[in-house]
């Protein structure tokens, strides 16, 4: 008789891990993504516009043709290229490592960049600075696509035609003479933020030159409201350096400190580290999150408010009557209707305990209202100084947007000079910026793209990539850290301080010549000769030069906080159905919209709602109930109705999407999308930046929604990949650690199992060298760099948004998310959008990165017809390409859906091109459709890993080119000694290499004294789906949370999968006989 | 009635199957010899575009490997030399000569030669050149008497078998480090070969892998 497997009975009742609103709602739909090897749809052809049958025609005909031209019997003529004149440091076939710095708007990220034969392939963090300390994050590692753009600006353009060098050095030099007629006061310098020390020095240089010269600083996400609060409470120009080290409690309002570039990675590293637990009695921190809309901060926090971002003024003041802070005119901020009282005392009550040691965290680019009272707060608490810090900086310009808008529409302005950015497609809509650039008679625009303000400038100029230039920034730390090129432009790009130096009348740079020039007045002050030379090199190699830290920690003006605060205190608006609140985010993914044409940042899977290639409006589900907007799964596919949102009299369109844990009576949007950059920003997603009217602020109320009348479909992928919830995550609050250490272990089947036993012989793992990993889930942010730095490094390739609509999007990691809440429903069975549903409304949220588990006893292993995958002796699953035949069987079999299978020569051929023909897809065309990807996208392919084809599963090798290059380093050092071990931690998986958190951890497991075996030694190490006996190489350490037991709905906090613990009531398993269902 | 069939048909069946069994044996052996490594690509000798003579170089000059192929300890991949290593030599050896010529011309103009690749492991083979010579793996066991070769030429099948064969027995190609790049050594006998491979087996720790990942990323 067949053996059936039947899984452990998932109890009908209690609280659940869910990752949609369709398995929340148990509708057959998700039960059908439950059953499948891969999503609904990724195996067939009816989501394409394909029957099957026409493909089989096609497919036909074009092995007819190819049958017809017997050609490459033979092997072809190549040829071996070798240099004319050998580099320096060259040696074909390795690898050099260069360091470098990505320029930020709120600190430089520190860089080690990987290059191949003079190709840069791979970016990560430098790992030798004390910021990162060799971290980074998922837009850093997709930044080294951006070199590789195609659509990337490549020539000069005036007037929108082409142009030259020699014309634009004639225009500017007419710009000098204008401008020196006048002492400047016809010029003016629109800048995005690179925090360079050469651009600074230049742009004094210029205004020595030009005294009357407007510099404005302008980055479209920055409201510059920390920089006003910082003034009026302390007096000085500075920003604000939190020390979550110090901060056993935290309360975040409106901060997504972990998630989108806040204050950089010092608070997510330092938040991390007191959050880690190993052993029962280890201290833990707390976070208090309140959030109009779910953040990676609010995934972490022990308690989470959701309230509409309009509102948290009002909280900030009810927290501050509770904390007790004197001074400050908080009657005029309004009461807080409509949030348990009792959340705010206790809250407030809990930072006070931990006065001088807890630290409350205003957005930097929330209202200054609300920044100046969480500074009243913190003085109350008497966190400044211990937790939170001010840096002095100069204000980065002398004139700020409105001004220099004001300037514009004057007519004062004859040059403008845009230094990168996209104004005219982000400036806020209010200052008509568009238009008042039309009136500049001569304007510059130096940008990467040949975007919006290209289009409006009179001359365009091509901008340099930052591994293309020499330059300089500064870390968020203050360091000054040094860019090297890698590479020379690759379309004639010009870099900002290369421009002002024209600009400023100097000559043409040669080499690094301007940022040694600025190096050499700074860091290298009062050295000459050698020992300059050293210096400089010593600066350049590192990477960075350290700094004495220069934080202050200045006398809280209350008098100053007091009177601005009231002229600034209002009462909070009144959302309604009719009056909703526009909250315009950053993405995780392009963030302003810099990353829009990145291929792998639109695939991104959005770190909360899964969604990829476009942006949707965030709404609560029961505001979307209320005003009739439906978002349900239609044959796997994310279906949503398209609404109008009108605000002040602008209008936007786009499809919403309910998402769990929203506030009500609020829509978040992310800003940067339907930018027109090049070819993949057009794919998905529209503008924000329309309905924003002014700089000061993100965040308005007044908004109405109407339906279009028109369904639009949405990427998402949060139910691919779905496994049945038996206990994947595993957390529980430090408590009930403190009490009952392995609890993992003690969860529902693993609690009452008996030994399994194995029907096939397990691998002969008899080398020394035994590979595993574990992952932290307590320190898991869902951040998602992993994804990133995973398909930069393993040459995974981008589907385009229609294949992932089909589930066959290609990441061999995905981070799970799932939310978890009360009362499963298990009556309303049925597509809840259509029926009358029960809404999760305010649930907790969990992630858990997942990839190849490489168990022992791996299961795909068995059913591979072909031997195509094995098992190493080190214990690796491996995956030979040139075996594999393409059954799938090995998916079908994998009871974690890592697998991945290339429907499509997505690297050979363009995904993103429609044909002509019905719009059907290139890919659909097979040999007949377009080949090629653009050489450039090429040059970033890492050449240790194989570029795979149609065909094809592949999936997580655990970097196993990273594994075998360590142990052939070992090898070729031991020549004829027996040391050929690999030495303990030597080196790192991309996704460990990347994560900024220090959740993923590597190594040998069999040797004693690596990260990974510690790890594997604490006691709430757990494997996912352990009834199976399948020893997975990747465990888990189980969720701690640290609830604070006095805070309403504390007793549920990180309680979800104890539930069952110690009385699970279901069946055994494996002993019932098959029913015949299966 | 009358035979309609000559006797001699009746030999027919037996004379197609006899046929049947001779062709078919025929396109077996074909198919077997003419389509394995061994002779698609042993005995491959492209002509170069430079007319260089390892035979001159190694044997009668007394060169090592490593002057030209200088990346082979150190890398994955033994790097061709560069022009520029021909001219360290050439600029004043031979300088004159018509052989030269392509190199000199290479040399001014900064065009690289076009040297024709004779051994090409497939794209989804990661072989690594350091981490067999510097285990005591000479040249000799995959390039052959590359030193005694005018014009160079596959020696070896280098399919995937014949590398396993070594992945499996490396006692039988292990020699001491310093008779790595000497291509002219041998042990004494096969047998002696064996047992000082043993030996090396033994003490270096060697352990070549013969899983999938060793080669496949």
């Amino acid at each position: 008789m067949k053996h059936v497997f039947e899984h452990p009975e998932v109890p009908a009742t209690g609280r659940r891990y869910w990752r949609g609103l369709e398995e929340y709602a148990k509708t057959e739909e998700f039960q059908g993504w439950l059953e499948r090897e891969f999503p609904q749809g990724a195996a067939e052809f009816w989501g394409d516009g394909v029957s099957r049958r026409n493909f089989l025609r096609l497919m036909g005909a074009s092995m007819a043709l190819g049958g017809l031209s017997l050609t490459g019997c033979r092997r072809p003529e190549a040829y071996i290229v070798a240099y004319t004149k050998t580099p320096e440091w060259q040696i074909p076939g390795k690898n050099l490592f260069f360091t470098s710095a990505q320029p930020r708007r709120r600190g430089a990220l520190p860089l080690l960049v990987t290059s191949f034969d003079g190709r840069p392939t791979k970016v990560d963090g430098n790992p030798e600075h004390p910021v990162n300390q060799g971290k980074s994050d998922a837009l850093a590692q997709a930044s080294i696509l951006d070199l590789y753009d195609p659509d990337r600006a490549k020539q000069y353009l005036n007037q929108g035609r082409r142009s030259n060098k020699a014309d634009f050095d004639t225009a500017l030099l007419r710009i000098r003479e204008l401008a020196e007629g006048n002492g400047g006061a016809t010029l003016a310098v629109l800048a995005d933020e690179t925090l360079s020390p050469t651009r600074a020095r230049l742009r004094d240089e210029l205004l020595r030159q030009y005294p009357q010269m407007t510099w404005c600083v302008y980055e479209p996400l920055e409201t510059g409201n920390q920089r006003a609060a910082v003034k009026v409470a302390f007096g000085l120009e500075g920003t604000l350096v939190p020390d979550l080290l110090a901060a056993d409690v935290v309360l975040s309002i409106g901060s997504d400190f972990l998630g989108t570039d806040e204050f950089g990675f010092k608070p997510q590293r330092d938040f991390a580290k007191r959050r880690r637990v190993e052993k029962p009695g280890d201290s833990m921190n707390r976070l208090y999150a309140v959030e109009n809309r779910f953040t990676n901060t609010g995934m972490m926090a022990e308690h989470r408010l959701r309230l509409a971002a309009t509102r948290h003024v009002a909280f900030a003041a009810a927290l501050a009557r509770e904390v007790g802070v004197a001074d400050l005119p908080l009657a005029a901020a309004g009461g807080l209707d409509g949030v348990d009282p009792v959340w705010v005392r206790e809250a407030a009550a809990d930072l006070r305990d931990h006065a001088g040691r807890c630290l409350v965290l205003a957005g930097p680019d929330s209202p200054v209202e609300l920044q100046i009272l969480v500074l009243g707060i913190n003085e109350a608490l008497g966190n400044l100084g211990k937790t939170l810090r001010v840096r002095t900086s100069p204000a980065p310009g002398n004139a700020t947007m409105d001004e220099l808008a004001a300037k514009l529409r004057s007519g004062s302005v004859e040059s403008l000079v845009i230094l990168g950015g996209n104004p005219v497609f982000n400036a806020p809509a209010g200052l008509g910026f568009s238009e008042l650039l039309g009136r500049v008679p001569t304007s510059v625009y130096l940008g990467s793209h040949e975007n919006e303000t290209a289009k409006a400038a009179t001359w365009t100029v091509p901008a340099a990539h930052y591994l293309e230039t020499w330059g300089d920034a500064t870390a968020e730390d203050g360091s000054v850290l040094s860019i090297q090129p890698l590479i020379l432009p690759l379309w004639n790009g010009v870099s900002q301080v290369e421009l002002l130096a024209q600009l400023a009348g100097q000559p043409t740079p040669e080499g690094p010549a301007l940022v040694r020039a600025t190096f050499e007045e700074n860091q290298g002050r009062g050295l000459s000769g050698q020992a300059l030379d050293t210096a400089w090199t010593k600066f350049v190699h590192d990477g960075f030069w350290p700094t004495s830290s220069t934080l202050t920690t200045p006398a809280f003006q209350s008098g100053s906080a007091a009177s601005a605060l009231a002229n600034l205190l209002k009462p909070a608006p009144v959302l309604s159905e009719s009056a909703l609140e526009v909250v315009i985010a950053p993405s995780y993914a392009v963030d302003d919209g810099r990353y829009a044409n990145n291929g792998w940042m639109q695939e991104f899977p959005d770190p909360v709602t899964k969604l990829t290639w476009g942006n949707a409006i965030l709404i609560s589900p029961t505001t979307a109930k209320t005003l009739g907007l439906r978002s349900y799964m239609d044959r796997g596919i994310q279906t949503s109705d398209v609404v109008r949102v009108t605000l002040g009299g602008t209008t936007i369109e786009g499809p919403v999407l309910v998402a769990p844990g929203h506030a009500d009576f609020s829509l978040t949007i992310s800003a940067g999308y339907g930018a027109a950059l090049g070819r993949v920003s057009q794919e998905g997603g529209f503008s924000a930046y329309p309905l924003r009217k002014d700089i000061c602020c993100l965040s308005y109320p007044g908004a109405k929604v109407e339906k279009v009348g028109r369904l639009a479909k949405l990427a998402v992928t949060q139910e691919h990949q779905s496994m049945e919830g038996r206990f994947l995550v595993r957390e529980a609050p430090l408590s009930e650690f403190n009490k009952n250490p392995e609890f993992v272990n003690t969860m529902g089947i693993d609690s009452h199992a008996p030994k399994n036993f194995n029907f096939y012989a397990p691998p002969p793992l008899d080398s020394p060298l035994q590979w595993g990993m574990s992952i932290d889930l307590t320190t898991c942010t869902g951040c998602s760099a992993c994804i990133i730095a995973c398909q930069a490094e393993n040459n995974i390739p981008i589907v385009g948004p229609e294949q992932v609509k089909n589930g066959r999007e290609m990441h061999w990691m995905r981070v799970d998310r799932y939310f978890v809440s009360e009362d499963f429903n298990t009556d309303k069975v049925g597509p809840w959008a259509k029926a009358d549903p029960v809404y999760a409304v305010d649930p907790e949220a969990v992630t858990q990165p997942v990839t190849c588990m490489h168990c022992e006893n791996a299961p795909c292993e068995t059913v591979c017809p072909v031997n195509a995958t094995v098992h190493s002796e080190e214990g690796l699953n491996v995956m030979a390409y040139n075996r594999c035949i393409g059954t799938r069987y090995c998916a079908n079999n994998c009871p974690y859906k890592v697998r991945r299978f290339n429907f499509f020569d997505y690297n050979k051929r363009d995904v993103l091109t429609r044909s002509d023909f019905l719009g059907i897809g290139n890919l659909y065309f097979g040999p007949l459709g377009k080949k090629g990807s653009p050489t450039a996208v090429k040059m970033q392919r890492n050449p240790n890993v194989t570029v795979r084809m149609r065909g094809v599963m592949e999936k997580c090798t655990f970097c196993v080119q990273r594994i075998e290059e360590a142990k052939i380093k070992t090898l070729v050092k031991a020549r004829d000694s027996d040391r050929t071990l690999v030495p303990t931690d030597s080196f790192q998986t991309a996704c460990q290499q990347a994560c900024p958190t220090d959740a993923i951890v590597f190594g040998n497991i069999r040797d004693e004294a690596s990260a990974v075996s510690k790890r594997k030694q604490l006691p709430h190490d757990y494997a996912m789906l352990n009834y199976l006996n399948i020893g997975p190489r990747l465990t888990y350490l189980g969720r701690i949370r640290n609830p604070n037991p006095k805070m309403p709905g504390a007793d549920r906090v990180g309680m979800s999968s104890l539930k069952d613990v110690h009385h699970h009531g279901g069946g055994g398993y494996g002993e019932k006989p098959s029913d015949g269902k299966h | 009635m009358a035979n309609f069939f000559p006797k001699w048909t009746l030999w027919l069946p037996l004379q197609f199957l006899v046929a049947a069994g001779v062709v078919g044996a025929g396109i077996a052996y074909g198919v077997t010899y003419y389509f394995t490594p061994k002779y698609t690509r042993v005995g491959y000798m492209p002509t170069q575009p430079v007319a260089f003579s390892h035979a001159i170089h190694v044997n009668q000059l007394g060169m090592d490997c490593r002057y030209c192929h200088t990346g082979v300890e150190l890398s994955s991949h033994s790097n061709v030399p560069s022009t520029q290593t021909c001219m360290n030599c050439h600029t004043y050896v031979q300088a004159q000569s018509p052989k030269i010529a392509p190199i000199k011309a290479s040399w001014t103009t900064g065009q690289p030669i076009p040297w024709i690749r004779i051994h090409k492991a497939p794209d989804y083979v990661y072989f690594n050149h350091a981490v067999h010579v510097n285990r005591g793996v000479s040249c000799y066991s995959c390039h052959g008497n590359v030193n005694q070769m005018e014009v160079v030429w596959h020696h070896e099948p280098q399919s995937m078998g014949w590398c396993l064969d070594c992945h499996r027995a490396p006692e039988n190609h292990l020699r001491p480090l310093n008779e790595v790049y000497n291509l002219d050594w041998s042990a004494e006998t096969p047998a002696a070969q064996r047992e000082m491979g043993m030996q090396f087996v033994k003490e270096w720790n060697v352990n070549p892998p013969v899983n999938c990942a060793g080669c496949h990323r």
